[in-house]
């Protein structure tokens, strides 16, 4: 009898209406473009006083260099200083103290340890910061601006503009980028004699703009004219990251994608898992798929409408790859050809750091010193253990991130804001954050040494 | 928002999140109806809804009507006392939030439906067929399935509604709903022989 209902209940259960269909699916524009453009700038200025409302909440977020230390080009010094705002009356050593549950009982995890909402949730898409704009619209003319939101971080939490290119195949020569942004208009003067013709090839492709969601010809769309689109370089610049962001392709429905922070390219020849959560397998399958993911969200229905680019794989996709895998992490005098720390090179407390890092730490369990610092695998850190997901932020709703790939730690100064999606500003806010989420009871030396050792990879 | 932050706990917050906002979430106007009236430039003036805000209110309407008599019928006919008592707070909890979604509705002029859809009224009825371990285990297989939904369904509504009032319920509604998800994951695990371990994410409310 029991099974009889089972079955019974098997096949009636097929027959309930599916969840609506823009849970997953993109709608069509219903507002003509002009009132959408209207509407969306008079609200820009509110939109952008929320996010940067709840940034404040979150974060200190001040111009604090640490004293001496610069971005592998010298262009920018790299903040020190841990940001996150602890909740009143809360100490990081006593809430390091506290199990996971008493935590989320409580409610005491940091805001700014939980997920950050992109600038405009429900609509997302790619947001570039100020440099990048300026830049292309100088030299191409081509407009990245978009009239709904603009990027808000300020400009010490980013990377140096640009940032310093260091080929694989050219070490003698140190940076190549002659402090300039690469873009359609240079790329061939700055690369010719440096580059393969399959790696000049390849590097053009990533130069040219294709449409995207929110840069196209269509009515649906967040910039002014009609467009031609976004290259890879536009969040990629010079194949390291200008802390461009946008949401996740891998999520549906919108409220539940978390934000992702621009990764930098170097270091792409030792990894073989690419993407936070796809788990791509090689960089070819990442550049001929980005274009369904960061380009259109993971939606091909959408891109169908917009104008697909299906680059070739054999000859386009493979010299994309080719470029992209020459890219070299910056040099780091300090690390020996295993990622340790030469003892005569090294100060103590880097030493120190190090220590901790192989150690008590617990780094090296997945930032792997002789695999460039990343263990080609995804981990779920469990944060939830923390919190109480189902809450929103700015329109975003906080659910578990579930697992995520490792990144590198090689050059790690040269690339805030931290995690996946950019919510821990500099290097001590992710010691802290570690330090909570692996329950290490790490001490004020045993921090301040790891965040000396990070500085040098 | 920093001061607030500080001097409030965090229920205080969280209600204060979840109420507080004066206007619709932020939008994206491509969606909206093309007569939509502004309260001030770029934002929708309240007491209007757009379709996704009707989809929802009838979707969440049938279903706390049906979680309702789902919870009715187990809190009867269920051999487990947690999952009576689980059926019970189903009742309370689906009825307090029937309440409150046709207060959202009121002003909108959207009339909230009484009745469960077609297939949780099938569903009963093939639970009404069942009893002893057998309900417990269809009754808490359902109620997976139909909280995986309905957290989808408000998070849906999160992004793609307009409704300052909908916005409100559907987000403090998801927060709640989320607790009931984990623990039909937890019952489930305890109640069914050889039954699921470790099927709750993270930890359990």
């Amino acid at each position: 009898m029991p099974l009889a209902a089972l079955a019974c209940s098997f096949v009636m259960s097929a027959q309930a209406d599916p969840l609506p269909a823009d849970a997953t699916y993109r709608s069509l524009p219903t507002m003509p473009f002009s009132d959408v453009k209207r509407m969306d700038e008079a609200a820009k200025p509110m939109v952008l006083q929320r996010q940067r409302d709840l940034l404040n909440a979150r974060y200190d977020l001040s111009n604090r260099p640490i004293p001496g230390v610069m971005m592998s080009g010298g262009r920018r010094a790299v903040q020190g200083g841990v940001r996150v705002k602890l909740p009143s009356g809360m100490t990081w050593e006593k809430l390091a103290g506290m199990t996971p549950e008493e935590v989320r009982e409580r409610g005491l995890l940091p805001e700014g340890f939980k997920p950050l909402p992109h600038v405009k949730q429900v609509t997302g898409g790619q947001v570039f910061p100020e440099n990048q704009i300026d830049v292309i619209a100088r030299m191409e003319q081509r407009d990245l601006r978009r009239f709904d939101v603009d990027f808000d971080l300020p400009d010490h939490f980013t990377p140096e503009f640009p940032a310093p290119i260091f080929l694989t195949t050219r070490p003698e020569l140190g940076d190549v980028s002659r402090g300039q942004v690469l873009t359609i208009r240079n790329f061939y003067e700055i690369m010719n004699g440096l580059l393969t013709p399959v790696q000049m090839e390849g590097l053009r492709l990533l130069l040219t703009p294709f449409p995207q969601e929110e840069f196209n010809q269509t009515e649906d769309r967040k910039v002014a004219q009609q467009s031609l689109g976004v290259s890879c370089l536009d969040c990629h610049t010079n194949f390291h990251s200008n802390a461009a962001f946008h949401l996740t392709p891998d999520l549906r429905p919108q409220s539940v994608r978390f934000r992702l922070d621009t990764t930098s390219l170097r270091g792409m020849f030792n990894q073989q898992i690419h993407g936070s959560k796809r788990s791509l397998r090689s960089v070819e399958d990442f550049s001929e798929f980005e274009q369904r993911t960061a380009y259109f969200n993971g939606d091909h229905v959408s891109a169908t409408r917009k104008g697909p680019n299906l680059p070739d794989r054999t000859n386009q996709v493979a010299m994309m790859a080719q470029m992209q895998n020459i890219i070299n992490f910056p040099p780091a005098p300090k690390l020996d050809w295993r990622g340790r720390l030469i003892a005569t090179k090294a100060t103590a407390q880097e030493l120190a750091g190090e220590k901790v890092f192989f150690g008590k730490g617990q780094c090296a369990q997945c930032h792997v010193a002789q695999t460039s610092f990343l263990d080609n695998n995804m981990h779920d850190l469990q944060l939830e253990r923390f919190y109480r997901p189902g809450e929103t932020r700015n329109d975003l709703v906080l659910q578990p991130d579930g697992p995520i790939k490792t990144f590198t730690l090689r050059g790690i100064k040269d690339s805030p804001p931290y995690l996946h999606d950019g919510r821990l500003p500099t290097l001590a806010d992710t010691v802290e954050f570690f330090n909570l989420v692996l329950g290490l009871k790490l001490s004020a030396q045993e921090k301040d040494a790891l965040v000396a050792y990070l500085l040098v990879l | 928002m920093r001061t607030i932050a500080k001097t409030l706990g965090r229920a205080a917050l969280l209600s204060l999140l979840c109420t507080g906002a004066a206007h619709a979430q932020f939008g994206n106007p491509g969606g909206m109806l093309p007569d939509t009236a502004e309260a001030r430039p770029g934002l929708p003036a309240p007491g209007q809804a757009n379709v996704q805000d009707r989809l929802f209110i009838k979707l969440l309407g049938m279903g706390n009507a049906g979680e309702m008599e789902a919870g009715r019928l187990a809190d009867a006919r269920a051999s487990n006392q947690a999952v009576k008592a689980f059926a019970r707070k189903m009742v309370e909890d689906h009825g307090a939030a029937a309440r409150k979604l046709s207060a959202a509705a009121r002003p909108l002029d959207v009339v909230v439906p009484l009745e469960p859809d077609p297939d949780q009224k099938a569903a009963r009825a093939r639970l009404e067929a069942l009893e002893g371990q057998a309900f417990d285990v269809a009754y808490l297989d359902a109620q997976l399935v139909d909280h995986q939904k309905a957290v989808t369904l408000l998070e849906w509504v999160i992004s793609n509604g307009q409704d300052a009032g909908i916005q409100a319920f559907a987000k403090e509604t998801l927060f709640q709903v989320q607790g009931h998800l984990l623990h039909v994951q937890a019952l489930r695990a305890d109640v069914m022989p050889n039954g699921p371990e470790g099927a709750t994410v993270g930890q359990k409310r």
